[in-house]
């Protein structure tokens, strides 16, 4: 024991400790003036209580007074009794409301991750870009939807256009164009 | 509980006020060019699987925000304009009434389902070795 500890002294006094506790507790007030004092003190206390036990007598038989208990606690069974609740600390509230606290924050994880599944792009599944229709009405051209490599790309093929060598040309020739 | 229901019901109020726009780009697709376009990072490797060629260049591009019952003219140069026209929409999918113009010639109308960040290719006409294509896409 490296600290003067009044309650192991206290304990020793009493006589509640044991074994390995009770060695080391012993052992350190042999050698601490100042605990060995307490112990002393304490003893002192313990003869006192011992050669002086306290003489209560009862007006009443056991039975008697146990019945006159029961008699009062049904007088009293149906009476409301109000009882004042202190004003809690955060702490203690956050203590007493665990299920509250626990229910709010799961919901509003909830809720967050709605909010950050909302703005997450839709995972992409077949047919997330789909041609519903697709026509051309330029002469011998054929406008094809195709599926594209990912679901997220659709593909129109027109096929049949005029094949021009540069970007003058093709603007001249589908100026040209009859439709 | 009062704030934190206002807090959560404004929150999802201003997610759903967040216009989304449509962006159409016109492309050169080309085995010519010597480097990539850096303005199709997001769409060059789709690009790439879907028309096989290994350049390619933006030569024009706009987008506007989708306006319910609103025909939109979207002007890539070249002479090419497409017109959207919104149909109907949903949280993540939007229905799109497509026509893609050059000059006075219709090319070719499509109505399409499209979701966000999602994309439609339209190969158009051929100029010399490269094809000419529209990027279709929209996205909040």
């Amino acid at each position: 024991m490296k600290s003067h500890n009044t309650e192991r002294i206290s304990a020793l006094a009493d006589g509640e400790l044991k074994g390995l506790s009770r060695w080391l507790t012993h052992r350190h007030v042999r050698h601490c003036p100042q605990c060995a004092n307490e112990y002393q003190r304490l003893q002192r206390v313990h003869e006192i209580l011992t050669a002086c036990p306290p003489a209560i007598e009862m007006s009443d038989s056991a039975d008697f007074f146990w019945s006159k208990v029961r008699r009062e606690v049904e007088a009293h069974e149906q009476e409301t009794i109000s009882i004042p609740m202190p004003r809690l600390s955060l702490s203690d509230w956050l203590l007493v409301h665990r299920a509250a606290l626990a229910t709010v924050t799961s919901s509003l994880m909830v809720v967050l991750a709605t909010c950050l599944m909302l703005q997450q792009p839709r995972p992409t599944g077949p047919g997330a870009v789909m041609v519903e229709r697709v026509d051309t009405i330029i002469p011998n051209t054929v406008a094809t939807p195709l599926k594209g490599t990912d679901s997220d790309v659709a593909v129109i093929w027109v096929s049949g256009l005029e094949w021009t060598p540069d970007l003058d040309q093709m603007k001249e020739c589908f100026n040209n164009i009859e439709t | 509980m009062r704030w934190f229901l206002g807090v959560v019901v404004s929150a999802l109020l201003a997610m759903s006020a967040e216009a989304a726009t449509v962006q159409a780009r016109l492309v050169r697709a080309s085995n010519d060019s010597k480097k990539a376009d850096k303005r199709l990072t997001d769409i060059e490797v789709k690009l790439k699987e879907t028309f096989g060629y290994q350049f390619y260049q933006q030569l024009g591009a706009q987008q506007r925000p989708l306006q319910a019952g609103t025909k939109l003219r979207l002007d890539l140069g070249r002479e090419f304009v497409l017109f959207v026209m919104p149909r109907s929409a949903d949280k993540h999918q939007r229905e799109l009434e497509l026509e893609w113009y050059s000059g006075k010639t219709l090319l070719v109308r499509s109505v399409v389902k499209i979701v966000e960040n999602g994309h439609l290719f339209v190969k158009g006409p051929e100029v010399g070795n490269d094809w000419i294509v529209l990027a279709v896409g929209v996205r909040n």
